[in-house]
């Protein structure tokens, strides 16, 4: 009896170790990665330069991808242009009709940013574990992912203004989403970041880059140029914040930064700046806004004819005659929903007198900057200078008469402004949704024409659907009750 | 310490050559039919534990030679349960009667990764075919051959291709995103069912590369690679306690099929020729025009007046007919020889088949060879090795979603039947009205989705008999097998295509290459202590290690722009669309289980344990846990003599495993700027901590055979509960991410299966057996994050029907616009589900004398298909009845966007199977043949179809295999019914 069992035990003991022995041999390798396409663990765990550089290239590459549909969106909510494709219903609907839905246009202008903020989130992650990174170079990248960082929330603000936004979205996904912060908490956390950028950049003075710097940004491809880039901003940025309540310490501020800018009161400096760039080389992207003068998608309101000033001659404001032209479609383009004729087309993006789907699309310019410093001296009560920047801006821009400083003083302060406002529009038209902005900014969405009868001018751009319901909150909710 | 030396040693020589010294005799016999008394030939008789095997002759007379000593002999024949019988040390006579087995109630049923038991004891619900009921009547693949036996089982075919897929779902749906084919293991070795899309959609653009292209590809599932004729058994493991011992990957029920062996004896031939032919089964009829009816519509009096005829009418073509009414040639040639002796048994088949399809072009071929071979290696060792080498050719042709024009049956419902398409000198016209110009018959003459497979499939198992003839009867089984294919497709549309000159680039070839290695070994210890000598009580204990490591290889790359005639990718004005995707699964885990049987076979119980790892979870050094426990109490004679009844319980827990890359997220590359190279994070945040979902399921049953095993009846109901099920949620998007993939949803299905089998009537002349399957099985989401979503793939809008999964509905609802509000919104209703309420299937075999005939019905009742072919018909008013009152309400409502009449029940009642045939005597089969027996039959698939379905087949699936989102109908291959006249000889 005892014998048979213990002849058992050991026999299965002996199988047993046999298997073990097998076992341990071949089962080895069970970390697996996914060899498909580069994985944001392998980025996050094993960066190298050359890793982090393509990552560097996505940034500049996500951080275009959106700036065309926010042109044609808020530019339509704006009153500066018009989709008139026809294809999609919302595009046209919701910002010249209203209400803007929380899902299809007017849920827009959010999911793009947040992942380019989470590309750059993983990029400055990243950056810090790379061992082929010179401390210098680390600092030149960590300047550019927070400075491109400040940008995307600048996007997202400029739409949802009074809302607010989540901005320590810097967490993992399975975490609760972030808290909603004031309009004027995300401009501070917005300051944050550039001017920890602007260290960082100081710290990198004398190295370069360590990625590929596109061509919009030749002029400011060093740390030492990009930093100018920085304080423009910056200076946008405190203005932006000075409009949303904070008034005097931040136009204060932009004062004392614009001069950290690449701010140039020359005449053939006024379309100095980064840009985006596109092209047609296969894997880029296009700009979808340049568009033959037959074309049937987009067209410029033709209301700025209505309200362009004169120049001497009594042609209108040549910022009108350079940017835009009579549409060529003969019939002219027109569809059933909305009474607006396609009669006029902006030919910006245009080069040579043909569109070209590779023109690059000013992220900043130095003729905006020379407008927001007058918008700063307006209001800190520096009327001369003001008028100086104003009188350059209309004499070389818009080939207006100059306003003389009698009348300038003896315009009201909301006058002032309004002639701020509309060299800022005609400056900067289908650029980055100014007409829109400024008059929320100012509180004169009144005076935006709503365009077609019944048509409504939107207020502000709702919450996406996908973010209130993550929150447990009813659609076009309003996180922060304003 | 020296007697454990020993031990080792001899555990250690495992190939030990036999010397034995003790006296041989014989030992003679006979062996006969219980029923009447006539013997059997050719049954087999082996020493139970030892050497020796004779075969019986004609006269059922065997003579075997022994060891000495007393020995139990077990007698086995085809088609009667064995016998076993004590022969003491001095007896030289035993006579066995057997008894006919119709019902195969005396099979063995698998219940471990090397243990299994008898039917009448297994403790959880068992569905068992054996290989004669796969082949009655021959089928392409043996998923098809399947259909409607299987209780339990919802196997649907996705389109009428000859190398058309079928998906096989056990029990309901049981995952959104996971794996959802039930895990198929063939004699040991784990068998890969992937299907690999052809690269159709780079012609049909039917969908991106990277969406849901190669899903509406209409690919096969490579378990058309196996031969039905191989097949001596498929055991479908249903509940989880019975799949568990298969862990992760069982979730959706384990198949485990079996393939003849030889029995040794003489060789033994059998040779079958099959020759017989396909032809359209049903789809939408024409709508005939009057010449008003055509200018109404179509308004270009110029054409519609320059097609009528002489008679003022306007002619009426079938297209249908001319794409696909071919009447194609099927054929099958298969020969296979078994047969051995003592020490070697052998079984070697071959078979070349080939199916013509119904529209021209297309078919499907394969050539297989197989080698089974069990040896016998000295007294206590046998090794078992099972090989094949398969090549499979299909052709499908272009069906399904399309966007180019090249789907044949979608632009049939363009195409008005007043306009000629067939070709007139060679050349094919354009036909004035149609989609996006194309010409179906010049697509179907002019294109073709070529596909080739090669596949080998190998494994060995080796048995170690430790220990034998004590209480303790110890066995080591090793397993190790590898199944591994290679799949080449080409597609091409030439440029002559009118479709393809639309494109930029006309004319696209396609080449693409997948390769598949799976690679399984396992390692098990069974031990049967049977405590007191009059053995009413057993136990078996077993545990094990398993290994397996999958990997699939996939790319495929595009030409456009092709120079007349040719067809090479490098001749291509654009070389592009490139794509490759590599995946590579590891799993190991270890089991435990015990098997008791006690009170003289009545209680019987089982309990297991398994612990796996796997490189597809999170976490890939944790085990997961799957248990298990099952019970059954048995009551023979209960309903009378002779009869058995039992009643069962079991609880078991599987899981499912996540697909490769799930827990990744991934960087989405090509994003260039100014020349360089970016990446950018993915929109879809994987899962770094994914694991399995885990189903729970409690079965219970009764299983009875009264009137001496003529009957029996089975009843099971289930319960399973899916937890941590793998769901695609939407987070808020300032997190960057659009989806996420996350563990957490609960699902719960529930269903009864009965199967009942009934040996009516076993008179010596006349035989009737009537077998009985019926399923139903109810979903239900329990619970989900957020408020619901629309499944990967859900249809096309909710004007024609979508799924949704929603938290409080079934898996599987599909739900649509119903009515327009005076506000100009739509009414979203529920409409029900796609899987079907019940399934009842009906088989009777006959025989009498020398004739039989055998038929298979299958009625489907409930269930739902998004029929969009419909809506296409409808939209362009192309359906028959368009001119009618009920067509013009129809067709208002697919403009209007109204879903209800595209969402069409799927009831259907089939005729399955039908043979009839006639056994020739065996002097006539010696006379004419030269053979021992011949069989002839005549035997027809796919029949008879009743339903009230629209258009083609209820059975469906535009987007392939699909967890949830089956039955979608759009532009599919129609069905067809296929006829075979075979002959068998057997030598």
């Amino acid at each position: 009896m005892t014998r048979t069992v213990h002849r058992v035990g050991s026999a299965l003991t002996a199988a047993l170790c046999l298997a073990a022995g097998l076992s341990l041999g071949a089962c080895g390798g069970f970390n697996i990665t996914d060899t498909n396409q580069p994985t944001q663990t392998d980025l996050e765990n094993n960066p190298t330069k050359s890793k982090l550089a393509a990552a560097a290239t996505g940034i500049f590459s996500g951080a275009r991808s959106d700036i065309t549909g926010f042109i044609w969106q808020v530019g339509s909510m704006g009153r500066e242009g018009i989709n008139l494709s026809g294809n999609n219903q919302p595009d046209y609907q919701e910002p010249y009709f209203g209400p803007l839905s929380s899902t299809q246009f007017g849920g827009s202008e959010w999911a793009g940013r947040y992942a380019n903020i989470r590309t750059i989130n993983v990029y400055l992650d990243a950056a810090p574990k790379a061992k082929d990174l010179s401390p210098q170079e680390l600092s030149a990248s960590q300047g550019f992912g927070k400075t491109m960082e400040a940008l995307a929330f600048m996007y997202v603000i400029e739409t949802r203004a009074g809302l607010g936004a989540p901005v320590d979205v810097d967490r993992p996904v399975t975490a609760p989403p972030a808290d909603f912060v004031s309009e004027d908490s995300v401009y501070g956390y917005i300051i944050g970041l550039l001017d920890s950028a602007q260290t960082a950049l100081q710290n990198a003075d004398g190295t370069s880059f360590p990625f590929p710097i596109p061509p919009g940004f030749t002029g400011f491809d060093q740390p030492s140029t990009f930093l100018l880039f920085n304080r423009a901003l910056k200076a946008k940025a405190e203005i932006l914040r000075g409009t949303a309540g904070c008034g005097q310490p931040c136009f204060q501020a932009a004062l004392a930064t614009l001069p950290q800018t690449f701010i140039d009161p020359t005449p053939s400096s006024l379309g100095i700046g980064p840009q985006f760039d596109f092209s047609t080389a296969s894997g880029d992207q296009q700009n979808g806004l340049a568009e033959p003068l037959d074309g049937t998608t987009f067209f410029a309101d033709t209301f700025m004819l209505v309200h362009a000033q004169r120049q001497a001659g009594g042609e209108l404001d040549a910022r009108v005659l350079a940017k835009t032209a009579r549409a060529t479609r003969d019939p002219v383009w027109s569809i059933p929903a909305v009474p607006l004729p396609g009669v006029l087309k902006y030919v910006i993006y245009f080069t040579g007198g043909q569109p070209d789907l590779g023109k690059p699309v000013p992220i900043i310019r130095d003729e905006e900057l020379i407008l927001l410093r007058a918008e700063a001296e307006i209001q800190t009560g520096d009327l001369t200078d003001a008028l100086t920047d104003i009188n350059f801006i209309r004499t070389n821009s818009g080939h207006l008469p100059a306003i003389s400083s009698g009348t300038w003083t003896s315009m009201s302060n909301a006058e002032r402004i309004n002639e701020l406002l509309y060299n800022r529009w005609f400056s900067l038209m289908w650029e980055q949704g100014t007409r829109w902005i400024d008059a929320r900014r100012y509180n004169l969405l009144g005076t935006i024409e709503p365009g077609v009868p019944g048509g409504q001018v939107p207020q502000r751009m709702p919450i996406p659907q996908d973010e209130c319901s993550a929150r447990n909150l009813p659609t076009n909710c309003d996180p922060l009750g304003t | 310490m020296h007697t454990r030396l020993v031990r080792w040693a001899l555990l250690a020589a495992l190939v030990t050559p036999t010397t034995l010294l003790a006296q041989q005799r014989r030992i003679r016999g006979t062996v006969t039919d219980a029923a009447d008394g006539h013997p059997i030939s050719g049954a087999v008789v082996t020493v139970r534990e030892g050497r020796g095997l004779a075969q019986t002759g004609d006269d059922g007379k065997f003579t075997l030679t022994v060891d000495g000593g007393a020995v139990r002999l077990l007698a086995r024949a085809l088609g009667y349960a064995p016998s076993e019988a004590p022969v003491a040390a001095t007896d030289t006579l035993v006579n066995f009667t057997l008894k006919s087995d119709p019902l195969q109630l005396q099979a063995v049923v698998v219940t471990g990764q090397a243990t299994n038991v008898s039917r009448r004891l297994a403790t959880t619900s068992t569905s068992l075919v054996t290989g004669d009921q796969v082949t009655t009547v021959p089928a392409a693949s043996v998923d098809k051959a399947l259909q409607g036996k299987i209780a339990g089982a919802n196997i649907q075919t996705n389109s009428g291709a000859p190398g058309g897929g079928a998906q096989i779902q056990i029990r309901g749906i049981n995952t959104v995103i996971g794996a959802s084919d039930p895990l198929i293991v063939v004699d040991g070795v784990i068998y890969s069912n992937v299907s690999v899309a052809s690269g159709l959609y780079t012609v049909t653009s039917s969908g991106s590369a990277s969406g849901t292209g190669p899903e509406q590809d209409d690919a096969g599932n490579r378990l058309a690679d196996l031969d039905p004729n191989d097949i001596a058994s498929v055991e479908v493991l249903k509940s989880a306690a019975a799949s568990s011992i298969y862990g992760s990957k069982a979730a959706n029920g384990v198949i485990i099929i079996t393939t003849k062996r030889g029995l040794g004896g003489t060789p033994k031939a059998t040779v079958t020729q099959r020759i017989g032919y396909s032809d359209l089964l049903r789809g939408p009829a024409p709508r005939a025009f009057t010449v008003a009816q055509a200018l109404d519509l179509y308004g270009d009096t110029a054409t519609i007046n320059s097609l009528v005829l002489p008679n003022g009418k306007l002619p009426v073509f079938d297209h249908l007919q001319e794409a696909a009414g071919n009447h194609p040639l099927a054929y099958e040639t298969s020969l296979n020889v078994s047969g051995g002796n003592d020490n070697t048994k052998y079984f070697v088949s071959g078979d070349w088949s080939h199916t013509g399809g119904i529209i021209n072009n297309t078919d499907a071929g394969r050539q297989n060879l197989r080698v089974n071979l069990d040896q016998r290696l000295g007294d206590r060792l046998t090794l078992a090795l099972s090989n094949a080498f398969t090549r499979t050719t299909t052709d499908n042709g272009m069906t399904n979603n399309d966007n180019a024009g090249a789907g044949i049956t979608y632009a049939l419902a363009y195409i008005p039947s007043f306009v000629p398409l067939k070709p007139v000198n060679g050349v094919f016209p354009l036909p004035a009205f149609t989609y996006l110009n194309s010409n179906p018959l010049q697509t179907i003459a002019l294109a073709s989705n070529e596909q080739t497979v090669n596949r080998f499939t190998g494994g060995a198992t080796a048995t170690f008999q430790a220990l034998s003839g004590g209480r303790h009867d110890l066995k080591i089984v090793g397993g190790a097998g590898a199944d591994i294919f290679n799949q080449n497709n080409s597609v091409f549309a030439p440029p002559d295509l009118y479709f393809e000159a639309n494109q930029t680039a006309p004319g696209v070839s396609t080449l693409g290459n997948a390769e598949s290695r799976q690679v399984n070994w396992n390692l098990n210890a069974i031990d049967v202590f049977t405590p007191s000598s009059s053995g009413t009580m057993s136990f078996t204990t077993s545990a094990g290690l398993q290994f397996e490591d999958r990997q699939l290889d996939q790319s495929r790359t595009t030409a456009n722009g092709l120079l007349e005639g040719q067809s090479n990718i490098d001749q291509g004005a654009i070389f592009g669309q490139p794509f490759e995707f590599n995946t590579h699964e590891k799993t190991f885990a270890m089991y435990a289980q015990e098997q008791l049987q006690a009170f003289d076979e009545r209680l019987l119980a089982e309990v297991g344990l398994r612990a796996e790892r796997s490189s597809v979870f999170g976490n890939t050094d944790q085990y997961f846990i799957y248990p298990k426990i099952s019970g059954a109490y048995r009551f023979p004679d209960l309903l009378g003599s002779g009869s058995d009844f039992k009643i069962r319980a079991a609880y078991g827990e599987t899981g499912n495993q996540p697909l490769f890359g799930q827990k990744f997220t991934t960087l989405i590359g090509g994003q260039n700027i100014g020349g360089s190279a970016g990446t950018v994070v993915g929109g879809v945040a994987g899962s770094p901590t994914i694991e399995p979902e885990r189903v729970r399921e409690f079965e219970t049953g009764i299983d009875m055979s009264p009137f001496h095993g003529r009957a029996t009846l089975e009843v099971t109901w289930y319960l399973r509960h899916t937890t941590n099920l793998l769901l695609p949620v939407t987070p808020a998007t300032s997190t960057g991410y659009s989806e996420v993939i996350a563990n957490g949803g609960e699902l719960r299905n529930t269903g009864i299966e009965a199967a009942l089998g009934i040996a009516a009537v076993q008179d010596h002349d006349f035989t009737w057996t009537v077998h009985s399957t019926f399923s139903r099985t109810r979903s239900l989401v329990l619970k989900l994050p957020g408020t619901g979503f629309s499944p990967p793939s859900a249809g096309f809008g909710l004007a024609f029907g979508e799924f949704f999964v929603q938290q409080g509905h079934p898996i599987d609802q599909i739900i649509g616009q119903t009515a327009i509000n005076p506000d100009g919104s739509f009414v979203v209703k529920s409409f029900g589900t796609a899987s079907p309420n019940w399934d009842w299937a009906l088989g009777n075999d006959f025989t009498y004398k020398g004739f039989f005939l055998t038929s298979l019905w299958d009625w489907q009742y409930g269930g739902l298909a998004q029929n969009q072919t419909l809506s296409l018909y409808d939209c362009n008013e192309l359906t028959s009845d368009a001119g009618t009152p009920a067509g013009q309400a129809r067709i208002q409502d697919c403009f209007d966007g109204i879903a209800t009449p595209y969402v069409q029940s799927t009831s259907f009642l089939k005729l399955r199977e039908v043979s009839i045939g006639y056994t020739l005597s065996e002097n006539m089969a010696k006379k004419f043949f030269g053979s021992s027996d011949v069989k002839l039959e005549l035997t027809g698939r796919n029949l008879l179809i009743f339903t009230n379905y629209w258009g083609y087949d209820p059975e469906s699936s535009n987007f392939g295999q699909q967890a949830i989102t089956r039955n979608i109908d759009l532009g599919p291959y129609p069905p067809s019914r296929q006829f075979m006249f075979s002959i068998t000889a057997g030598f």
